[in-house]
């Protein structure tokens, strides 16, 4: 028997029945929509988490330092010169003052940064550009805001500001650039304004002296980050003398990773519940449709006899049972694909809430992975090919002519 | 001339819970190319038992039985499933089509399973439906949608689609009206007059009228035309006597 007449009578025979067929193939639906739904959503967040940025987020290391005297600039060019394990360093100063419009005015939380900060960072732009060295080196009276801060000071998140100014304190600012987000380091609120400005300008008008509040480092490729964040903190108590018993509390760096890591057992643990639910989901659906093939053997006892009687052999019947089987299971898997990506992407919101906190503006889009369709389409069809081996072949066996004669 | 099928004391004993039952009592019985022949019998005389040995559906308990000079007892479960496709046609009584496939594919089945090239198949059927009279704006209606007669047509066709050996027909005309048994029947003779071999199977005496030869079976043995007048009229001559007996209990 040819495949695509194989084809043919399974069709056929599904689309006989096709209500009972949509009731059968549910747990399969259920099960199969459970895993994408989870995979994707969890290959979101660890996308969101660790590719948001421009360098990769898994080789990103903050390090904050403690010690009698604030750090400056010179100290982090001189770490980065130190220690190997960096491909780049920058810093950043935070500081707050009023931002006005002249109409509307905001709480600004600012961050003064080098223009490198953009680029190692991977800030987004949605407008304009980010600071020169120029900017930088002559203190301009530039600010960059982010799309949010836009909306609080102009009400319109897309207006086009860029060449405008505001009032940043008592000094009027140039908009140079608008940011998509500010990559949830930034506190928000109703009339909060995240904004970054060059870091001597910041030092000069709004923290009065050019400390550093924040070092970021990026490791090299390839780096194992527990041993970069060791090796730092090592080289940060020989070189700014901080006895052992103090370094627990003088000294924090931290790596992404780690929190990458901590998120991933997080949801492993996670995925791990949701894909004996899913296994269940299927066992279920499994067996819901064995049950409907032995149902529909038992029904189609004499058609099975009459294809025999006219050259069917055994192993036509028990494909075109099988076939009906895996073809049952596969559309309930597409089904379950379908509904497991439609329902991921309902859940972004709730699921980054819950793993991010509050107010984040972390951006999760659920990952549509064809590895992941794949595996669930084996899946089905491992299923199909199971749950329908018994009633194939109990149709394959029976007697061609109790068959025909079967009321 | 050469038999189409050659049958040599055929037995076929079930075995049940409920004991043995010795259907067929060594049958012997050949059939030439292009003979019609009919095999009358009553209820549980063995006709269905022999139809299916003959259709390649059952194997006798002991015997030979020769399809074309093959000797069918030899196969396998595959290599019977290849015969019928290729060398036998069957009509039911009940007519056996697939209620929700079309006449084309309905017809088309024994070709489906002898992987007949899709092309082929169609020739193949639009010629044996059109040898059956079957009006063309039916070919694509559901089985299901024809009248008893139409149906049975179809089911002709499908037996002659693979140019069959041998025609076996099980009580043809069973579900039939008198005028529809006729047109089924002339469209056998028909057949016969082509050339082909029908062995047909009925307890209906006017139909084995249609036929070149009949044979009867009792009790699980076939009787010529002169031993079944004897045993008819032995029986009923006995049988008025077991009447009145009866009738002064």
């Amino acid at each position: 028997m040819r495949v695509r007449d194989l084809m043919q009578e399974t069709w056929s025979a599904l689309d006989a029945n096709r209500g009972r067929s949509a009731l059968t193939v549910l747990g399969i639906v259920i099960g199969i929509s459970a895993v994408i739904a989870m995979t994707s959503l969890i290959g979101g967040i660890n996308k969101a988490l660790v590719g948001e940025l421009g360098l990769s987020q898994a080789q990103l290391v903050y390090i904050n330092l403690f010690v009698d005297r604030d750090l400056t600039y010179d100290d982090v060019d001189k770490m980065a010169r130190d220690l190997t394990d960096y491909q780049m360093m920058v810093a950043s100063s935070y500081g707050s003052a009023e931002v006005s419009t002249g109409k509307k005015k905001g709480s600004g939380n600012l961050t003064g940064v080098k223009p490198a900060y953009f680029t190692a960072t991977g800030a987004k732009f949605v407008d304009g550009r980010a600071f020169t060295e120029g900017e930088e080196h002559s203190g301009a009276m530039a600010i960059i805001l982010d799309k949010e801060g836009v909306r609080t000071l102009f009400g319109d998140a897309d207006a086009k500001v860029v060449g405008q100014t505001v009032r940043v304190g008592n000094d009027e600012c140039t908009i140079v650039g608008v940011v998509e987000g500010s990559g949830g380091s930034y506190m928000s609120g109703e009339d909060t304004v995240n904004a970054y400005m060059p870091f001597s300008t910041m030092a000069t008008r709004v923290v009065g002296n050019r400390s550093v509040s924040q070092i970021m480092g990026f490791a090299q490729e390839g780096s194992n980050m527990e041993q970069v964040v060791d090796r730092t903190k090592d080289y940060l108590a020989l070189t700014y003398n901080i006895p052992e018993s103090e370094r627990e509390d003088s000294i924090y760096v931290y790596s992404m990773q780690s929190m990458i890591d901590s998120v991933n057992a997080t949801m492993g643990a996670f995925s791990l519940l949701m894909t004996a639910v899913a296994g269940i989901s299927l066992l279920v659906g499994g067996i819901g449709i064995m049950n409907m093939m032995l149902t529909n053997v038992t029904e189609r006892i004499r058609e099975i006899g009459l294809r025999k009687a006219l050259g069917a052999r055994r192993s036509d019947i028990t494909r075109q049972f099988m076939l009906e089987s895996i073809c049952l299971c596969l559309s309930g898997g597409l089904i379950g694909v379908a509904l497991g990506y439609g329902a991921s992407f309902g859940l972004t919101g709730l699921v980054a809430a819950a793993f991010m906190g509050e107010g984040s503006s972390m951006q999760v889009t659920p990952l549509i992975d064809v590895g992941t369709v794949l595996f669930a389409t084996i899946i089905c069809i491992v299923t199909g090919v199971v749950f329908g081996w018994y009633p194939a072949r109990r149709a394959a066996k029976l007697d061609p002519v109790e068959s025909l004669h079967y009321q | 001339m050469g038999y189409v099928l050659d049958v040599s004391g055929v037995h076929r004993i079930y075995e049940s819970a409920a004991g043995y039952t010795h259907a067929l009592r060594g049958v012997s019985l050949t059939v030439s190319r292009g003979e019609f022949l009919c095999v009358m019998g009553p209820s549980g005389s063995g006709k269905s038992t022999l139809m299916n040995i003959l259709g390649c559906l059952d194997r006798p308990t002991s015997g030979t039985y020769r399809l074309e000079g093959i000797d069918v007892s030899e196969l396998d479960d595959d290599e019977l499933a290849e015969l019928r496709a290729l060398r036998l046609g069957f009509v039911f009584q009940s007519f056996n089509l697939l209620p929700r496939a079309t006449v084309m594919r309905n017809v088309q089945l024994p070709l489906i399973y002898s992987n007949v090239a899709p092309s082929e198949r169609v020739e193949r059927a639009l010629r044996a439906l059109r040898s059956v009279s079957l009006p063309a704006e039916y070919y694509d209606h559901r089985s299901n949608e024809l009248s008893g007669g139409q149906m049975q047509r179809v089911a002709i066709a499908r037996a002659l689609v693979n140019d069959p050996a041998l025609i076996l027909a099980d009580e043809p005309t069973g579900n039939l009206d008198s005028a529809t048994s006729e047109m089924v029947l002339k469209t056998f003779g028909r057949l016969r007059d082509e050339g082909k071999t029908i062995v047909l199977i009925t307890h209906d005496p006017e139909v084995s009228q249609w036929a070149d030869r009949t044979v009867h079976i009792r009790d699980g043995k076939l009787l010529t035309d002169e031993e079944e007048r004897e045993l008819v009229q032995s029986m009923s001559a006995a049988r008025p006597g077991l009447g009145a007996g009866r009738g002064h209990t």
